[in-house]
């Protein structure tokens, strides 16, 4: 015989499952990122059947890469996954619902009042990742949206499952607190696993700048912080990578510590004789937009990198159309653009690059000349950068890509 | 006692499915990291040109004269005369301007009036372009001579007139500080390889002029080399 409620606390397993599995996603790529790799990443509301996401384009990535994805960032690479605990707080509710059904304790309205509190976590730390993920990293996650989905759901069914028990007897105070003990273990194991098993993490620059100098003056301040320790951020304006390097170290609070300047290394082969391919069209007649910004440079780049992805489609697609997007919208530096000595300028800013032999690849970060490596240039960005500005760098790794 | 018996088996399986499912990601994720330390990046750095023209031979001849003619550092004068131009180049006129062959696309001819030493307007347009375009080359060298109108020595040094005019102007304009390691010149007065009409073809600062010789001549050759030394 069919038992009542089936239909409920099915549903509530199901959102519950659900929460498993869009936070395992989550949790799996941010993981799957400790090796210090570039890895495509899942962004779909089906997870597995979406294609993944392999230009950081996605508003996963952007949600990924985001301070708030992880906390302890400073303490640990990387921090610790937000997404990690979340699941094991969804694997716990599954969990309470399997085990009540099982128990046939569905009608205990101590079981569901536990139950409906337990909810209550995920469905306000989706809230407040809501607000977060809309108002100030502005982009909006899939997986995200099927965790907030997930908690609302688990939500409600607790709520009708607790409206429809009924209760006997004084609170339990004792269980519930065994039940406490058993979710806070279950958030504990994963975490305690995840610190314990983690690639280790010795913070070591890639090499120092061989010359540190800027002769021709070819590096453009990007802050306003001369007490700050020397940084130089290498950059490509059109290179998403670079944009999400800006913002992460903007968003870490770790900008105001220092004295940051811009060396331009647009991957483009209009001026670029170092690659053969552009692999960025456009990005040297955007640099040059860069050096013609006088004391305007921050505010340049922060418009280059607000139309990204546009300037660069206008770059493979039609030279002259970019140019004069440029001179429309930039309309102070319209008379500079092209002009020889604005080439010659960035021709070099490039050849800055030859004289200490960077690799030819952009984003790099120098901090008081030392390289930050650049698989440490994204999650690890925090944990390396106070590390290095307090003074604890060691031993140089070979420099190099990732 | 059946349901807690229930309870403890259903937290375990479930504490272990999160355990062993964090286990293996963060493991993998580690080993992954090992393999990738170990692993050679395979990025190219950042280097000067060094085009396909740049034969073993093209070196030799180009550090010889390079470094006799101030370029190089090192180097303890600016600039070659006619004389020294031809002893250190160890050729004739005419394979010595065959070296400059293979960069047609990366030179250009300025054009001087007769008996003059002063850059036009076009020249200067030239000049510009021709230097901002510098990509990965290393060396920028000026090359100047004079048509055969009067004495030698009033040649010799009217085109020498001619290539710090280039100078001048290339130093002026572009405040480049590397400058003095870059920019070589060679005046050549009318005695050691005189420009032939295979120039005519060449990106001139007076296409309109008539291309003989002697308005040839009366120029400054300056192009970007793309070898490294």
């Amino acid at each position: 015989m069919k038992r009542p409620g089936l239909g409920l606390w099915l549903a509530m397993g199901i959102f519950a499952l659900l929460g498993v599995i869009f936070l395992a996603v989550s949790a799996y790529d941010f993981i799957a990122h400790l090796d210090r790799q570039v890895h495509a990443i899942t962004c779909s509301f089906v997870p597995g059947l979406g294609a993944p996401d392999t230009s950081g384009a996605s508003g996963c990535h952007a949600v990924m890469m985001s301070p708030y994805s992880a906390v302890l960032r400073t303490w640990t690479w990387g921090g610790i996954p937000i997404a990690l605990p979340g699941m094991a707080v969804f694997l716990y509710l599954l969990f309470r619902v399997a085990d009540i059904w099982a128990r046939q304790a569905e009608q205990d309205a101590h079981e569901t009042r536990f139950l409906l509190l337990a909810t209550l976590l995920p469905l306000f730390a989706s809230l407040v990742y809501f607000a977060i993920s809309t108002f100030v990293v502005g982009s909006i996650c899939k997986l995200c949206i099927g965790t907030y989905v997930a908690s609302i759901g688990v939500f409600v069914c607790a709520l009708v499952a607790h409206r429809r028990a009924t209760a006997s007897g004084p609170l339990p105070w004792g269980r519930y607190m065994l039940l406490f003990g058993e979710g806070v273990a279950f958030a504990a194991v994963p975490v305690l696993l995840y610190l314990s098993l983690k690639p280790a993490s010795a913070v070591a620059t890639c090499g120092d700048l061989m010359h540190p100098e800027d002769k021709a003056g070819v590096r453009l301040k990007l802050g306003t912080n001369p007490g700050g320790a020397p940084a130089i951020e290498v950059l490509d304006p059109l290179c998403p990578a670079c944009k999400g390097l800006d913002q992460r170290l903007a968003a870490s609070g770790f900008k105001d510590r220092l004295n940051l300047e811009l060396a331009l290394f647009p991957l483009d082969k209009e001026c670029n004789w170092m690659v053969s391919e552009s692999v960025h069209p456009g990005a040297c007649m955007v640099s040059e937009a860069v050096l013609c910004a006088g004391d305007q440079v921050p505010q340049v780049l922060a418009w280059i990198f607000d139309h990204q992805q546009e300037l660069r489609e206008l770059g493979a697609r039609d030279p002259g159309q970019l140019a004069a997007r440029i001179r429309t919208d930039l309309p102070q530096i319209a008379g500079c653009l092209g002009k020889p000595e604005i080439k010659a300028r960035l021709n070099r800013s490039l050849r800055w690059a030859v004289s200490n032999s960077l690799p030819v690849l952009t984003p790099q970060v120098f901090v008081r000349n030392q390289k930050i490596c650049p698989e440490d240039s994204d999650l690890g960005l925090d944990y390396v950068l106070s590390r290095v500005l307090a003074g604890g760098a060691t031993a140089a790794r070979p420099a190099g890509g990732r | 006692m059946a349901g807690k018996g229930t309870h403890v088996a259903l937290a375990l399986v479930f504490l272990l499915i999160l355990g062993v499912t964090t286990g293996v990601w963060v493991r993998g994720a580690a080993v992954r990291a090992a393999q990738a330390a170990a692993a050679d990046s395979g990025v190219a750095t950042a280097s000067a040109s060094d085009e396909g023209y740049c034969t073993g031979d093209l070196k030799k001849i180009l550090r010889r004269v390079l470094t006799s003619c101030g370029l190089v550092k090192g180097g303890s004068s600016r600039g070659c005369q006619p004389l020294e131009a031809r002893s250190v180049a160890a050729m004739s006129g005419g394979d010595f301007n065959a070296l400059f062959v293979p960069l047609a696309d990366r030179a250009a001819i300025i054009q001087f009036d007769q008996d003059a030493a002063e850059v036009d307007a076009g020249a200067l347009a030239l000049i510009d372009k021709t230097f901002a375009d510098q990509r990965g080359a290393s060396y920028f060298l000026v090359v100047s001579r004079a048509s055969p109108e009067g004495s030698v020595s009033y040649n010799r040094e009217l085109s020498r007139k001619r290539a710090e005019a280039v100078l001048n102007h290339i130093r002026g304009k572009f405040n480049d500080p590397e400058l003095d390691q870059e920019v070589g010149l060679l005046w050549l007065g009318e005695e050691f390889a005189q420009l032939d009409r295979e120039f005519c073809k060449w990106s001139r600062s007076r296409p309109e002029a008539p291309c003989t010789p002697n308005y040839l001549n009366r120029s400054a050759f300056i192009a970007w080399i793309d070898c490294r030394l």
